[in-house]
């Protein structure tokens, strides 16, 4: 009844069935997280030899460290997520994506505005970084060189990994593998702001290392910020959002769509949360007057949404006399209307 | 955009680069000064390293006394001494009153925060048989005349 994936686990989130494309798409990102971290392994060491007492350096390595979080948090994620609902948890292990999302953001929140104020405080003191000689396999080099070469080694294989990492984000729905994609993107400022502070060290501008040092710890305090914005709002149940946090979830409308189609249905209103990979979906119908819908017409319209997308298994549809406002906060206001453009199914 | 600004920002830096003479350079220009000028070395004793057998008016001995003497040699440069104790010598270090600070001080140094210690120049054994490096004390960030100093050291113990 359950496919299988190539570890002999269930492809599933909880009691949802991945279809082919998502679970090859899974495997994928699994695959590509655990290759961020096989390379962070040796960036955090590379940058950490290399080190010295530039702050700018300091700051990229701290960058590196966090940057283990996220997919960290993913694996971890993808892992409680399979676990199918108990009693104890009907509705699944989903939100330990949000969870996941969450303690990732509040690191990079801490960290980010720790980092700043220590750059900060390194320029307002005026501190003058030493880089000195490094002896390497007998050849003495300074060892800015050196800090240069780790760096610009560090600059691209995030960027690839990040945009591998994109469309499995928006094909999965995970926002953590979003926020971890979206960090690598823009992890080769990192490193070129650190390449900029150690050639300024070289030219004799001292504070060049303290501003490079300030640029890296402000674009993961951004990070931290964005991150912890999308993934509070995600536990606080906000309406169903596309993977990036940015636009309304356009299979919302589409299953009011679908079920305001039905010839008993009046109108249909739902509220769809996304519980980390899916969505919880409850729907009200009104029938049109007079009639009394049966119970093969609610089995066959829940049916009809259900095979909407993957995304929608956990759905709960409801027959009432009027749309409860209550639940529905100003449904009226707002027309049935799909925006859906031809990624709408995702 | 963000992409531009960077590419204008590497360009600047790698024009820059190709006016400067040297990298590293220093910010104050220590090694300039020095050069045929006065190196002003603070002395904690320290024996072997350091050590003032004539009391504080005469002259200091010691290996690493030695070794500054031919470093200052190699530049072209008067050694003016100036004893005292560690701590007090690292804040005159600090204050831009000396140019470098010898006292057998190794790579464990506290003073890390407040000087440049020098790559270590040698490895030697403690009084507890642990593994010690040597290292010399030199301005925060002065990174020409550091690196000066340190292909000095080397060299000598090559």
């Amino acid at each position: 009844m359950s496919r299988k994936d190539s570890t002999g686990r269930n492809a599933t989130f909880g009691h949802t069935e991945l279809p082919d494309e998502e679970q090859a798409a899974l495997r994928k990102a699994i695959r590509l997280s655990w290759l961020s971290i096989a390379f962070l392994v040796t960036a955090v060491t590379g940058v950490y030899l290399a080190m010295g007492s530039s702050q700018a350096m300091k700051a990229a390595w701290m960058e590196d460290l966090l940057s283990f979080i996220p997919p960290i948090a993913f694996l971890v994620a993808v892992h409680r997520t399979r676990k199918r609902p108990t009693p104890e948890h009907p509705y699944g292990y989903h939100r330990a994506v949000g969870v996941g999302h969450l303690v990732a953001a509040t690191a990079l929140l801490a960290m980010g505005a720790f980092m700043v104020f220590d750059s900060a405080s390194g320029l307002v003191k005026a501190e003058h970084p030493p880089v000195g000689l490094m002896e390497l396999g007998g050849n003495v080099v300074w060892s800015g060189w050196l800090m240069i070469a780790v760096l610009a080694y560090t600059a691209v294989p995030p960027v690839l990994l990040g945009r591998a990492k994109m469309p499995l984000a928006q094909q999965l729905h995970d926002r953590v593998l979003y926020a971890d994609a979206d960090m690598n993107k823009a992890d080769w400022m990192t490193a070129v702001g650190g390449i900029v502070g150690i050639l300024g060290i070289g030219l004799g501008l001292w504070w060049a290392d303290a501003v490079a040092a300030l640029f890296i710890s402000g674009s993961i305090l951004y990070d931290g910020v964005t991150n912890m914005r999308v993934a509070v709002s995600a536990l606080m149940d906000a309406r169903a959002e596309t993977y990036d946090g940015q636009d309304p979830h356009p299979l919302v409308p589409q299953i009011d769509e679908r079920l305001s189609a039905l010839p008993w249905v009046a109108s249909a209103r739902s509220r769809v949360r996304d519980q980390g990979h899916v969505f919880h979906v409850e729907s009200f119908v009104v029938p049109v007057d007079g009639y009394a819908p049966t119970l093969e017409d609610l089995t066959a319209a829940r049916a009809s949404v259900v095979e909407l997308d993957w995304k929608i298994d956990d759905m709960v549809l409801a027959p009432v006399t009027e749309l409860p406002e209550q639940l529905l906060p100003e449904a009226e206001n707002q027309p049935v209307e799909s925006d859906g453009g031809p990624d709408a199914g995702r | 955009m963000t992409r531009r600004f960077t590419t204008a920002v590497i360009l600047a830096v790698l024009l820059l680069a190709g006016c400067s003479a040297t990298i590293p350079t220093d910010p104050d220009g220590t090694l300039d000064r020095v050069s045929g000028g006065t190196l002003r070395v603070g002395v904690s004793p320290n024996p072997p390293w350091t050590d003032l057998p004539d009391g504080p008016d005469g002259d200091p001995a010691g290996t690493e006394v030695a070794l500054v003497e031919q470093f200052a040699e190699s530049i072209d440069a008067e050694v003016e001494w100036v004893p005292g104790g560690e701590e007090d010598l690292i804040g005159r270090l600090e204050r831009s009153e000396l140019d470098l600070v010898i006292g057998g001080l190794t790579a464990k140094s506290p003073w890390s925060e407040k000087a440049a210690l020098t790559y270590r120049y040698l490895e030697t054994t403690g009084p507890e048989g642990e593994k010690q490096l040597q290292v010399m004390a030199a301005p925060m960030g002065e990174n020409a005349f550091l690196v000066e100093l340190e292909h000095f050291l080397l060299e000598a113990h090559r």
